[in-house]
């Protein structure tokens, strides 16, 4: 499209780089079409091409945002369903991104918005504090009723509801790493390698020192207090496949929350100091991969280059951290796992938004399901969001709400035993709304190549019976 | 707000195609009718602040753009009915919205009125198998109706290229075609029913589950109208039992030329294959980047030619064709080998106008001509476009005839684009002279109005509008659309 | 529309003057004299249907029969361009030549309404009349792709061109196609042909009730077997096609036609999926072709020596049986169906029984009946016309005015 910026706008490299992203927008308006908000609503304010609209107007005037524009801005879930449809490879999620600082810098919040807002982006990235809240949330649920009624505490109520009912399931206690090869022998389902055992699992077994692989997990934040029992179940198998794990201590949240918020000297801050950290851990003797089993957390961990591309004390340090950025299932996929027999068991793939259209990593989870034996379904409607998109479900409860009916009713018409998704948020979500019992990706393949049951699905006799 | 901007048209060109003038009247009865309109429909359904207005203010012929007086956003046809009778009451004009997706203009609202969204209408309302009948909301998208019977081996024939976004309620105001209309016809030819909204509100129902309804056949009429002489809120439309198997295939040649004789001769053998898709060497480029579909990149021109039914119908079918592509000396014939590589060949075709915002803007011309002269208007188009300095990618529906060459140019140079469009002129009244017509899917709109009399004797014009005053005798609808501003009706 | 009672049965009467122009030119001008003396003119082909309908109160006659001949025929692009007065067989002959044929089958139905003449091409696409291939190849409307016609201003227009796909401006191709001469008189058809088929054949199952058949027709389209004829022959007509040599009890046709290869595979799949349920027998391309035509024809209750009252009912295709059972409730009637059970034909007993016949329709889900053939009283008396809601017939009022602003063209018609 045509844009009007003058020159003294385009030196600004943001904005240069905000226009060199419209000027792409042919307004064909395919995007609107796998738009999560636009196909709930029915308003072009809140599609995509609408929004590019919105912003692109508010930056060539260089105009504050006003309530309406914000209104429309907020409510997309930056799911980037738009950016898998875009025939023309508009890069929106940068540009949202830049008009939500835009936002940030010229909006003032009402009150209550500001409030829960700051409330979030001091507890959630915080492991300790946010262990402590959701003990306090699962005393204040009772209070969820009454919040709904205030508008304004609308937030609140969604977030006492989505406070794990039980408490988080606490990682079994073995962590200890089973070669693959032996485990799986002793277990009931006998894996038959034959003559064509992988390299990596024969590897394993002992004799041969494999060239080792040095692989660390982006511990984060949120996933660790909700279920730390997905990042035990990845370790579990990683070692299995002999892959050496390396800590790095005081990494933490990886800034997406905020980052998702406009908030970004925030973001840059827990940017930069996990760069740090990976940095100096690679001087220290080499990483091969960082890898993340919250694939949100990933999404941001690749983009670290972008977001620091401006700080020459960090763009090649970010560049370098984000080229080892690997989602868990895109680095299996490479690691040659054995093929399974059929368990007879069917497996609902939900596609995390993060997954599918930030990283692009569409084929990689479903093949290593099916390679473990599992029947994967792939429920309608795989592109669109379950509503849950970091704080959305927080922050803009109802649409959250009505995705994720949509989503759970999709899933559940595939008639499958269960479900499995690569990202905390959606599991959460989903798992909030169906009697199905939903597990990560990593936990099914770790089941599947010799670990325990997944703690869901150990509570469920049906599959305790199974195993 | 309410001047209209366009590209200004300064060195050679074209003047800006012009908007009818808005009435000063309804400019200034704006709170008041926003107020009235906030009370004829639901919740959230009027769209009122000026910045909010922008987003409406282009559909996809983006070079043209006019905010509108407001937006609203009914959810059901009682809604559509009350908006209509008041604006009719309050003299304002409407224009009708899907999803924005017209080439032609035909959604770029005018200063002085409500644009009626049907986006919050995209419910399917009952499909019937047995009748093999889908009755739906104006608001729902082409695809999803196909998408839904799909599981049932049914699906909703005409496949417009913007198939997943456009509504059914542009479709039959646009008529829209597709690439699979070779076979299956166009919009008119699938639709059985409507229900119409005109501008006073009256609610009718033309046709319904049954063929061709008795009196006059209104339907068809009502189809391809643009939006000048009702809403439609509902459509029945036809559902067709999907093939055994369907098969693209690629057929690369030397030169454009080449490649419109050999289509030419496949109709004039009497073969009718689904599809007969042709892309020149800078469209294949463009599409190729975005779907990899594995289109040839060594040819100058590809035929994708589609055929369908049992294994043993198709593999017949192909060799007739081959036979006939080897005489125009083709240079790769590459059958697909999966679902996943048909699904990607044809990914890549339909997204071929998105994916040409890759590298440069562009306008979208819609010319039919007849097959003969295809290879005639092909050569003339690229001499045309290279008189003005500009680059022309063609990629179309060659099997009717129906030509889509996108010029190429850069919107933020106001020549240039002034260029673009004189040139799009040029090639539209090429289409004309060859004994074809100005469109064949995208519609007039506002990007051919003032072209109309190249196609039009005065008599057939008025003519046309004495027909669309029968509907709408106070010109309420759309009416800065199709028809050229001067010579109308007072 | 208004649809007023007619007043004689025929359309042209002896005493009338005939017009036959020999060229646009000429039919505009007589066109403007008639306009200028306010002499209302009765428009006309071959006159087959002359029998049809509403009688028109015209003091003169308007005939294509002098604007006749093919005009341009591209067999490469499959499209035709001929006069309006062109004898239907003459373009079918022609088409024939070349291998070609009309998408759309249109029906002689001289035998059933008792009428002579010269069906003409421009007559056919007045009357948007199609045969039994509607249901896949579409109407008569669907083929046409242009025209050139007078309007009731004396003007000379044309509307539409020769390529397949045109959406500039309104169509009022489609307009005119099945307005009875009621808006204007076309002089030029332009219109889209289809190869002709390698091979047809035709599926007969045997012994169905009406829904039944139904139900097998409607199973047929769902498969991939593109069905180009799908009708249902009770037993009370079964008997009057292929000379009785149907098998016995009530007969399902299905018909296939294509690339002969093509044919036998789509007929084993309609085999494998519904043999079952009932006998099922073939018959090639000769027999099916008489009988197809005998079902395009109405042969059934052509030249069936009565002057029974005969119906066109168009209807949802699931709603035919439905529709016909509850009609023998209370009336004798005889039936049978095309269009997947869609078209129904209807010879009544004794009267015509609209208003019991449209108000089932209704019932039914919506739909039309045409009334073909009844004695002059009941003609007379009844619309020949499904009639309209008030404000669909006040909207059609207004579209004829605005082509045929001082009612000249076949008053009464259509209203
Ligand atoms: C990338 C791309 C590819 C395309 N490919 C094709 C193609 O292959 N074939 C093709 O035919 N077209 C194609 N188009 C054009 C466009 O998609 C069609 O014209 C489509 O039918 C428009 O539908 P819409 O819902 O977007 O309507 P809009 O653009 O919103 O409106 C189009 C017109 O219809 C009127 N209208 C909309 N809804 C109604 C209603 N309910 N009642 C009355 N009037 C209404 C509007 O007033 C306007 O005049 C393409 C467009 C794009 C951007
Ligand atoms: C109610 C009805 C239903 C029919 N249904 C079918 C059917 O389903 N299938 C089928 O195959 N046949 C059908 N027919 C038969 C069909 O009408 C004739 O086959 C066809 O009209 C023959 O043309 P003609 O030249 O004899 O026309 P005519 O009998 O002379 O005229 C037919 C009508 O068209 C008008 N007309 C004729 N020529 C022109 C012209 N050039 N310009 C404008 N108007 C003109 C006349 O005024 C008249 O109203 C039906 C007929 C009727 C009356
Ligand atoms: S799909 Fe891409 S080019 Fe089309 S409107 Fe959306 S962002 Fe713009
Ligand atoms: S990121 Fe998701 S919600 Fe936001 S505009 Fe794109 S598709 Fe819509």
């Amino acid at each position: 499209m045509q844009t009007f910026f003058t020159p003294a706008q385009r030196a600004d490299p943001a904005l240069a780089e905000s226009e060199a992203i419209l000027r792409r927008c042919v307004h064909c308006g395919f995007c609107t079409a796998t738009c999560p908000t636009y196909v709930t609503l029915g308003n072009e304010l809140d599609s995509p091409r609408g929004r590019i609209y919105l912003i692109k107007d508010m930056l060539e005037n260089d105009r504050p945002a006003t309530a309406e524009v914000v209104t429309h801005l907020d409510r997309c879930l930056s799911c980037l369903a738009c950016t898998t449809t875009c025939p023309s490879g508009v890069d929106y999620m940068h540009l949202i991104d830049h008009a939500r600082m835009h936002v940030e810098k010229t909006y003032a919040r009402p009150l209550p918005d500001r409030a829960i807002r700051a409330l979030l982006a001091r507890i959630l990235p915080y492991p300790a504090r946010f262990r402590l809240a959701l003990s306090l949330a699962r005393i204040g649920r009772p209070l969820a009723p009454l919040f709904e009624r205030i508008a304004p505490l609308r937030p609140l109520a969604a977030m006492l509801r989505l406070a794990p009912k039980g408490r988080p399931a606490a990682a079994p206690s073995d962590v200890s790493a089973k070669p693959l090869a032996s485990s799986a022998a002793g277990s009931k389902r006998a894996i038959p390698y034959g003559n064509s055992t992988p390299a990596s699992l024969s590897a394993a077994g002992a004799e041969a020192a494999p060239p080792a692989r040095r692989v660390a997990i982006l511990r984060g934040c949120a996933q660790r207090v909700l279920d730390p029992g997905i990042d035990a179940a990845a370790r579990r198998l990683l070692s299995r496949l002999g892959i050496a794990l390396v800590d790095v201590p005081g990494e933490g949240c990886c800034g997406a929350l905020v980052h998702h918020m406009g908030r970004e000297e925030e973001a840059l801050g827990f940017a930069r100091r996990n760069v740090d950290l990976w940095t100096a851990r690679i001087a220290a003797g080499g990483l091969d991969a960082i890898l993340v089993t919250t694939s949100g957390c990933g999404t941001t961990l690749k983009d670290y280059g972008h977001m620091l591309k401006r700080d020459p004390a960090y763009a090649e340090k970010a560049a370098r951290v984000s080229a080892l950025a690997r989602d868990i299932t895109e680095y299996l996929a490479e690691c040659d796992l054995p093929a399974l027999p059929a368990r007879g068991l069917t497996v609902a793939y939900h596609a995390a938004c993060s997954l599918q259209h930030w990283q692009k990593v569409t084929l990689a989870p479903k093949r290593l399901l099916a390679a473990a034996g599992f029947s994967v379904r792939e429920p309608a409607e795989g592109h669109l969001c379950c509503g849950s998109a970091g704080t959305y479900n927080i922050l803009q409860p109802e649409i959250s709400a009505a995705l994720q009916a949509r989503k759970v009713s999709n899933i559940e018409a595939t008639r499958a035993d269960l479900v499995c998704a690569g990202n905390i948020g959606c599991l959460t979500q989903i798992g909030a709304a169906t009697s199905l019992p939903v597990v990560h990706t990593v936990e099914l393949l770790d089941w599947a190549y010799g670990g325990p049951v997944p703690a869901r699905l150990a509570a469920s006799a049906r599959f305790a019976a199974a195993e | 707000m309410s001047n209209a901007t366009s590209h200004a048209a300064e060195g050679p060109g074209c003047a800006p195609i012009a908007f009818l003038p808005p009435r000063p009247d309804v400019l200034a009865r704006r709170d008041e009718i926003m107020a009235a309109l906030t009370e004829l429909v639901s919740a959230g359904g009027v769209v009122r602040a000026p910045l909010a207005l922008k987003p409406f203010e282009t559909d996809a012929f983006v070079a043209y753009r006019q905010p509108p007086l407001a937006v609203v956003l009914p959810q059901t046809t009682a809604e559509v009915s009350a908006v209509l009778a008041y604006c009719h009451s309050a003299r304002v004009p409407v224009v009708a919205r899907g999803a924005g997706t017209s080439l032609s203009g035909g959604a770029i609202p005018q200063a002085d009125a409500v644009v009626l969204g049907l986006s919050r209408m995209n419910r399917i309302l009952e499909i019937d198998l047995e009748n093999r009948t889908a009755r739906v909301e104006a608001g729902v998208t082409n695809l999803s109706i196909s998408e839904k019977v799909a599981a049932q081996g049914f699906f909703y024939a005409p496949d417009p290229s913007s198939q997943l976004a456009c509504t059914i309620g542009g479709n039959i105001a646009m008529n829209s075609g597709g690439a699979h209309c070779l076979k299956y016809g166009v919009t008119t030819n699938n639709l059985l029913g409507v229900t119409l909204v005109l501008i006073d509100g009256t609610v009718v129902t033309l046709g319904g589950k049954h063929l061709d309804a008795g009196g006059y056949d209104l339907l068809g009429l009502v189809c391809g109208a643009e939006g000048q002489l009702g809403v439609v809120t509902e459509a029945v439309v036809r559902l067709i039992a999907r093939p055994e198997g369907a098969r693209p295939v690629l057929f690369g040649f030397d030169s454009s030329e080449e490649a419109g004789a050999c289509v030419a001769d496949i109709i004039a053998a009497g073969i009718i294959p689904v599809a007969i898709e042709f892309m020149d060497r800078p469209a294949i480029a463009i599409c190729e980047a975005f779907a990899k579909a594995g289109y040839p990149l060594d040819v100058a021109a590809l035929l994708i030619v589609e055929v369908e039914g049992a294994e043993a119908e198709m593999a017949a079918m192909l060799a007739e064709i081959v036979t006939i592509a080897r005489r125009h000396g083709v240079r790769t014939v590459r059958e697909s080998q999966s679902a996943t590589e048909a699904a990607l060949i044809w990914k890549g075709r339909k997204s071929a106008f998105g994916a040409t915002g890759r590298i440069a803007d562009y306008i979208c011309m819609d010319g039919t001509v007849p097959l003969s002269q295809l290879p005639y208007v092909l050569k003339r188009t690229g001499e045309i476009c290279a008189g003005f300095g500009l680059e022309v990618a063609n990629v179309f529906h060659a099997g009717d005839g129906n030509m889509h060459p996108l010029i190429l140019f850069n919107a933020n140079d106001p020549a240039e684009a002034a260029k673009a469009e004189a040139a799009g002129n040029e090639i539209l009244k090429l289409c004309v002279e060859a004994g074809g017509c100005l469109t064949g899917e995208h519609g007039v709109g506002l990007e051919k109005r003032d072209l109309m009399r190249f196609q039009y004797s005065e008599a057939e014009l008025a003519q046309q509008m004495a027909v669309r005053a029968a509907f709408d005798p106070l010109w309420l609808l759309n009416p800065s659309k199709v028809f050229p501003l001067e010579g109308r009706p007072a | 529309m208004t649809l007023p009672s007619m007043s004689s049965p025929s359309m042209i009467s002896p005493a009338m003057i005939l017009h036959a122009p020999r060229s646009e030119a000429e039919v505009v001008e007589i066109v403007r004299g008639a306009l200028a003396g306010a002499t209302p003119l009765a428009l006309q082909g071959g006159g087959t249907r002359a029998g049809f309908g509403h009688a028109v109160a015209a003091e003169a006659g308007l005939s294509t029969s002098a604007l006749s001949g093919i005009l341009r025929y591209t067999p490469g692009e499959m499209v035709m361009t001929a006069l309006a007065g062109t004898p239907l067989e003459e373009v079918e002959a022609a088409l024939a030549g070349q291998g070609q044929r009309l998408a759309f089958e249109p029906a002689d139905h001289r035998p059933a309404m008792g009428t002579q003449g010269v069906p003409t091409i421009g007559g056919v696409f007045a009357a948007n009349v199609s045969g039994p291939r509607r249901i896949a190849g579409g109407a008569a409307r669907d083929s046409l792709l242009g025209i050139r016609f007078v309007n009731g201003r004396g003007e000379a227009l044309s509307a539409g061109g020769r390529v397949m796909k045109n959406v500039t401006g309104l169509d009022l191709v489609k307009l005119m196609a099945g307005s009875y001469g009621t808006l204007g008189l076309m002089t030029e058809v332009t219109f889209r042909v289809l190869p002709q088929p390698e091979r047809v054949e035709t599926l007969v199952f045997s012994g169905l009730e009406d829904q039944a058949a139904a139900e097998l027709m409607a199973a047929a389209m769902a498969l991939p077997a593109d069905v180009s004829g799908a009708a249902h022959l009770p037993e009370s007509v079964r008997g009057r096609f292929l000379a009785g040599a149907l098998p016995e009890g009530a007969a399902t046709l299905l018909r296939l036609e294509g690339h002969a290869a093509s044919v036998a595979i789509r007929a084993e799949t309609l085999t494998r999926a519904l043999g079952a349920r009932a006998p099922l027998q073939r018959l090639g391309p000769e027999q099916s072709e008489s009988l197809w035509r005998a079902v395009r024809d109405i042969h059934p209750y052509a030249e069936d020596g009565t002057q029974r009252p005969l119906w066109r009912v168009s209807v949802a295709p699931m709603a035919g049986p439905g529709l016909v059972a509850a009609l023998r409730m209370e009336a004798g009637v005889d039936a049978f169906y095309d269009w997947q059970g869609g078209l129904v034909w209807l010879r009544m007993e004794a009267e015509p029984e609209a208003a019991l016949l449209r108000g089932l329709i209704a019932k039914a889900g919506g739909g039309h009946a045409t009334l073909l053939r009844a004695n002059p009283a009941a003609r007379a008396a009844i619309p020949a016309f499904e009639p309209q809601p008030a404000p669909l017939a006040a909207l059609a009022a207004r579209v004829k005015a605005s082509l045929d602003p001082h009612g000249l063209f076949n008053p009464g018609r259509m209203g």
